[in-house]
């Protein structure tokens, strides 16, 4: 593998993740205008007892946040002025965006990796074993839990949870606390339910692949030779079948980062009480925060972009036999 | 003589000294009464709705926004349960000149902001002429300080007299002008304010209004931290003017805390992490079972109604009064109260809410209840007014005038659960008579715009909530759920929706006499309150038999607190005293 | 006749296209000449797909014993996937007959409000303002509304029913939808190669790099929340994993032989795709499809969870959101559509699974 050839990729990955990003913050864009709705709505909201003309309302409102100038100003403006670090300004929380970020991410990003490090390495786990022993009763309750796991609506899971262990025997407060130091013990007790209600779903996904594809190597010819030669099947399985069958489960792993990110994440963050990332891009569309739902669309893009990135780059390193030309 | 006097004194002594008491084991004295609560604990109100837009208040639209502001600093007066005007940064109350023309308005002269710059005459000034006045800020209330002059919506104008008074002189007399805009006013220091002034991003963008650095001891907390979506923490204020004799207010700390769903905040009241909540209708009984929680039921300032289209693209039929009378007729207020409110409300028949000074009942016809709920009646009604047919049985049958089934369009708002059971339960009783409805579930951005706001068809009139006796909404409607609220003491704010080109009559209806009425109200004559009350029953009279809505209920909330915390005057304003909460002993 | 036929590809299409034609006379008379139409849009949907298969999927099964028999071991074999089967036979039987045996399900009925189901009792509790005193009354269950009632009166059965109706229609069209075009947009892609395929793929990029749930949430609250906007946009957004599958999958059939040798006898290429390409990707498809229902259906039910769903419909994932609010006073409201969901997806789920191994040459089942 040539070093030049990795680097040369990388930027063309780089550049080409770049235009996907362009490509996603127009449409972004176009679709904001295009729909009926504008942040000057709940200005028209209020009519216990107030008679402006609806229509100077909303030109004063939107003039207020530089939205009467048309569309492609605005794209323009907002280029130049995120190449400048200016982000904008969140009207439905009066903060800079980035600020908004940066504040909240932190809630997202614990609750996201804990709950992938929960269902990856039990799903893994268990997606292993399952193959391993595959057919037996074993098997088939682990199949069968997973498919429960998969199937049951997270947001439902998450309310019974708190009813139950919440509620009913006070095990865990009914809201997350922020103002717990992110490294203490309590903070991870607080999670314990949120990870739980975000990791069921995650995990059963991670079985089957762990399974299939460890089923995938068990049938090759090294296991058989590894076999032969006599090394224990704890060597076997641990050393050449996981290595070659982590492959496709960290693709997967990856590919399902921004989907979880803006889906599950979003419910569970809103039945703990979680301020989030999810919450905050939620009600940004809800409030017509367009600065906000920009940024975000975008960062999620990025995100899956770089993750894709990433996990070539790793593939690369774990299989020699992939060139890039 | 002396030596008399001597002897008598030192008898008195020693009687007095023979009548010491045997020393018995002496009751503990009782501690002395302590005046007033210890400062303790952090005060947790949980809200499941959504969280404020921003602590810069003259920028919100959004009630959230006012009240975390609000948290900071006082207004100039409020009222307690009975409505008496409970002075806060006013000194005296306001004086108002013989010809009801000139405000006089005095301020407290130990009020500060953050950084020891005495508070103003000036800085209000400020903030009515150069802030709410200006249109390069456009806040979104300046109508409650604009009248109309001669054909021409003018604002008050407000002079500065001396450091601590200042006055506003109207040129038309509006006798509720005090309660609806005086007391709620609350200004910026001008000293900081006019650095961004005529900049609206800068404005918008300001550090010291969007963390409140400035408000000095012009509130009972001070800011402290706001994580969106998550919690709003204000600490208390040791500087407060209303404290400095009685401590207030009791709390170190007072968060209020956004939980997503109201099944969140329920189920975190129950569990003791928080201390304050609302509460549902259907969990009330649960709650009030509860030994650790007080559940208090106090009325409402809001009122749902069934508003008829009088428009020209509403149902003919609805234009005359017989037939809105026989609608009203049909929908059971009682039921609607105990089956929909679990019983938390009063029945409407008017815009007025009961604790009202002006609330009346006498002379006010009460559709929908007792004698006035009749299908029968309704069904007779309907067909007197053409709108049915006689069976040879004598049953009638109610018919649109072209023989088909009459069939009205119902709007409402989505996302709320209130206005669809209200929708349902109509349909249902509207059903009974032989009516069929037909609902339109709109977002309230959609009502607003496709079926409240109006226009001249073929004209190129820019719609607006009225636009004259010929205007009509872009999609066709029949009757419409909605809630209204009705300031108690200045009930003549509601006058938007009943004038004849009221600003928020959108349904279209006029009545000669409560124009009148609603005018004579903003005059002379309506100084003196009686004549207002009496102004009031007769407007109340005649909108109710009018029926151009059907007034449903004022609802009555529920609050829940844990049991720990005193001080708490149950009412219509419930927290008006809020900064004289505490947690009672353990 | 023989003529027409076999101009058309063929006595099956002929019949196709007569019933079509059958069909779309019978929706003009439906709307011109009766006054209240006899049978809604979707009706005629179901009719006109319900041929579709008829003729297309299950026929040629039919008459193909031999390959059926051994799909069918293979899937036999699968026991939880044979009884997803089983549960979604039994689900579609009940959106279909169960309508015409419940009561509607928009009915209120606020004196029966909040009945729990038939075997349990539950005590409820009615404030009176003037003596500030609560009227307690032990309500049981009836016969009359064996699942229970909701808030507003309205029989659980019959909503449950109604939403298992919804649940499939939005699976089905929605899935249909995303399949339509990723297929066409794969196959495209596959077949033009060059700057179409890059623009193509360029483009499908960009949809996968949106985040799902988030553009979904935004385009209904633009739109409105209305279940045609609801299936649209699921299926507007869910079709780059098939773009994607049928297009690999295209261009390594267009490099087979049978495919080179069509081409050299002189075969049209819309006749290559329709003929050869899309049957070898037909099987890929049918597992992505199935697999795809159970997300699409979970889909709107988070929608209508957060308040987005469509408020004339009733769907299970509208009854969870009203149940949500009464957990603790009327629970069956919340449980029993979650059971549905839940169940529902299980079994779905378990076919997909099922199928996709049948059809999975490599898995030795």
């Amino acid at each position: 593998m040539k070093r030049g050839g990795l680097q040369g990729y990388i930027i063309k990955r780089l550049i080409y993740a770049a235009l996907i990003a362009f490509g996603v913050v127009t449409i972004t864009f176009i679709l904001l205008r295009v729909g009926p709705t504008s942040p000057a709505d709940k200005y028209l909201a209020n009519i216990s007892a107030r008679t402006q003309d609806p229509s100077q309302v909303i030109a004063a409102v939107e003039a207020r946040y530089g939205l009467d100038k048309p569309i492609y100003q605005q794209y323009f403006d907002y280029l130049v002025n995120m190449a400048r670090g200016d982000w904008g300004w969140s009207f439905s929380t009066s903060l800079p965006v980035m600020k908004l970020i940066q504040r909240h991410w932190v809630y997202s990003f614990q609750l996201i990796l804990l709950s992938m490090l929960f269902s990856a390495s039990l799903g893994i786990l268990i997606g292993i074993y399952s193959a391993v022993k595959q057919y037996t009763k074993t098997d088939y309750l682990a199949t069968f839990f997973s498919f429960i796991g998969i199937s049951i609506p997270n947001f439902w899971l998450g309310i019974m949870l708190i009813l139950l262990f919440s509620v009913q025997l006070g095990w865990f407060k009914t809201y997350y606390d922020t103002g717990l130091p992110m490294f203490s013990l309590a903070n991870l007790k607080a999670l314990i339910l949120p990870v739980i209600t975000l990791g069921t779903g995650m995990m059963a996904g991670y079985t089957r692949y762990a399974r299939s594809a460890t089923l995938d190597n068990l049938r090759k010819e090294f296991v058989k030779t590894a076999r032969a030669k006599g090394l224990p099947e704890r060597v076997v399985i641990g050393k050449h079948v996981f290595r070659n069958a982590i492959l496709p489960i960290i693709t997967i792993i990856m590919f399902d980062l921004s989907g979880v990110v803006f889906g599950g994440a979003y419910l569970t963050e809103i039945i703990f009480g979680i301020p989030g990332l999810g919450r905050i891009s939620f009600n940004a569309i809800f409030a017509n925060d367009y600065p906000v739902v920009v940024t975000i669309t975008l960062i999620g893009a990025m995100v899956v972009l770089l993750t894709n990135l990433a996990t070539d780059i790793v593939y690369t390193w774990l299989d020699p036999r992939i060139r890039y030309d | 003589m002396k030596g008399l006097i001597i002897f008598l004194i030192s008898l008195l002594v020693f009687m007095v000294g023979c009548a010491a008491p045997v020393p018995t084991p002496a009751p503990t004295p009782a501690p002395a009464p302590k005046l007033y609560p210890e400062v303790k604990g952090s005060f947790i109100e949980g809200v499941s709705g959504g969280d404020a837009e921003t602590l810069n208040w003259i920028l919100a639209a959004d009630a959230t926004s006012f009240s975390y502001a609000g948290q900071t600093f006082d207004s100039l007066a409020t009222y307690d349960n009975d409505w008496n005007v409970i002075l806060r940064h006013l000194a005296k109350p306001v004086e108002v000149s013989e010809d009801g023309l000139t405000y006089t308005i005095i301020i407290r002269d130990d009020l500060k902001w953050s950084d020891g710059i005495k508070v103003t005459a000036e800085d209000y000034v400020y903030t009515l002429k150069n802030l709410m006045f200006s249109d390069w800020l456009n806040y979104t209330y300046q109508t409650d300080w604009q009248e109309e002059v001669n054909g021409e919506t003018v604002f008050v104008e407000p002079e500065v007299v001396n450091e601590t008074t200042f006055t506003i002189k109207r040129q038309t007399i509006d006798p509720e002008f005090i309660d609806n805009a005086i007391y709620s006013l609350t200004p910026y220091p001008k000293h900081i304010a006019s650095k961004y002034e005529g900049d609206v991003k800068a404005f918008t963008e300001a550090e010291e209004f969007n963390n409140l650095t400035y408000t000095g001891n012009l509130g009972p907390y001070r800011f402290k931290e706001w994580i969106r979506n998550d919690k709003y923490v204000v600490e208390r204020n040791p500087d407060y003017y209303l404290g400095q004799d009685t401590g207030a207010p009791y709390f170190e700390q007072y968060t209020t805390k956004l939980l997503g769903t109201s099944v969140a905040a329920l189920a975190a009241l129950e569990a003791g992490d928080i201390h304050y909540t609302g509460i549902e209708p259907e969990q009330v009984a649960k709650f009030k079972q509860m030994e650790g929680i007080k559940v208090y039921t106090v009325p409402t300032r809001a009122y749902d109604l069934i508003v008829y289209n009088l428009r020209n693209n509403g149902w003919e039929g609805l234009k005359q009064k017989k037939v809105r009378q026989a609608l009203s007729m049909s929908i059971d207020k009682q039921t609607f109260i105990d089956a929909i409110r679990f019983g938390f409300a009063d029945p409407a028949f008017s815009f007025i809410p009961k604790p009202s000074p002006w609330y009346t009942e006498e002379g006010v016809s009460k559709f929908g209840l007792g004698p006035l709920y009749d299908k029968e009646k309704a069904k007779q009604l309907l067909f007197e007014a053409g709108y049915g047919i006689k069976e040879p049985d004598g049953t009638i049958v109610v018919r649109d005038k072209d023989g088909k089934p009459i069939k009205l369009t119902l709007v409402t708002t989505t996302g709320s659960k209130l206005t669809e059971d209200i929708t349902l339960f109509v349909k249902q009783e509207l059903g009974d008579i032989g009516i069929e409805v037909d609902f339109k579930l709109v977002p309230w951005p959609t009502q607003l715009r496709q079926y409240m706001m109006n226009k001249v068809l073929g004209s190129d009139q820019e719609p607006r909530y009225n636009n004259g006796p010929d205007a009509v909404s872009e999609e066709p409607w029949d009757m419409m759920v909605l809630a209204f609220n009705t300031h108690p003491i200045a009930p003549s704010g509601s006058r938007v929706f009943f004038i004849t080109d009221g600003g928020l009559n959108f349904w279209g209806y006029s009545n000669e006499r409560v124009d009148e009425l609603f005018l004579k109200v903003r005059s002379k004559e309506a100084l003196d309150e009686e004549v207002r009350k009496k102004m009031y029953a007769e407007i109340s009279q005649i909108i109710a038999e009018d029926q151009p809505a059907n007034f449903l209920s004022f609802p009555r909330s529920n609050h829940g607190f844990q049991a720990n915390v005193e001080g708490i005057d149950p009412g219509m304003r419930l927290g008006w005293n809020y900064h004289e909460w505490y947690f009672a002993e353990p | 006749m023989k003529q027409i036929s076999s101009k058309l590809g063929g006595l099956r299409n002929l019949i196709f296209i007569g019933t079509l034609l059958v069909l779309i006379l019978i929706l003009l008379l439906d709307i011109y000449l009766v006054d209240d139409q006899i049978l809604g849009p979707m009706e005629y949907f179901y009719l006109f797909f319900a041929i579709l298969v008829i003729l297309y999927g299950i026929y040629p099964l039919y008459v193909n014993r031999r390959l059926t028999k051994y799909y069918w071991e293979r899937t036999k074999r699968h026991r939880l996937s044979v009884f997803g089967l089983i549960f979604i036979v039994f689900l579609v039987a009940v959106a279909f007959i169960g309508p015409f045996l419940t009561q509607d399900p928009t009915e209120v009925d606020f004196q029966e409000k909040s009945l729990p189901p038939v075997a349990f009792s539950i005590e409820q509790s009615v404030y009176d303002l003037k003596s500030d005193q609560f009227l307690t009354t032990e309500t049981p269950g009836t016969w009359q509304h064996p699942l229970g009632t909701d808030d507003k009166g309205r029989d659980m059965l019959a909503m449950l029913v109604s939403g298992a109706r919804v649940s499939l229609q939005v699976g089905l069209l929605a899935v249909l939808i995303a399949i339509f075009i990723g297929t066409i947009i794969g196959v495209l892609s596959a077949y033009l190669g060059g700057w179409a395929d890059m623009a193509l793929m360029r483009f499908t990029d960009i949809m996968m790099t949106f985040p799902f749930f988030l553009l979904l949430v935004f385009i209904i609250f633009i739109f409105g929340p209305r279940l045609i906007f609801i299936i649209l946009a699921i299926g507007l957004t869910g079709w780059t994993g098939t773009a994607r599958l049928v297009r690999s999958e295209a261009l390594s059939l267009r490099t087979r032989e049978f495919i080179m040798a069509s081409k050299s006898l002189g075969a049209s290429d819309g006749r290559i795709i329709f003929r050869h390409l899309i049957p070898n990707v037909l099987s890929s498809i049918i597992v992505i499809a199935t697999l795809s229902i159970p997300g699409v259906i979970l889909a709107e039910a988070a929608l209508s969870f957060i308040g987005l769903g469509d408020p004339t419909v009733t769907s299970w994932g509208r009854v969870l959101h009203a149940g949500q609010r009464s957990l603790d006073t009327a629970w069956w409201v919340a449980v029993e559509p979650g059971i549905m969901l839940f169940l529902t997806v299980l079994a779905f789920n378990f076919l997909g699974d099922g199928i996709r191994d049948a059809f999975d040459p490599r898995s030795q089942l």
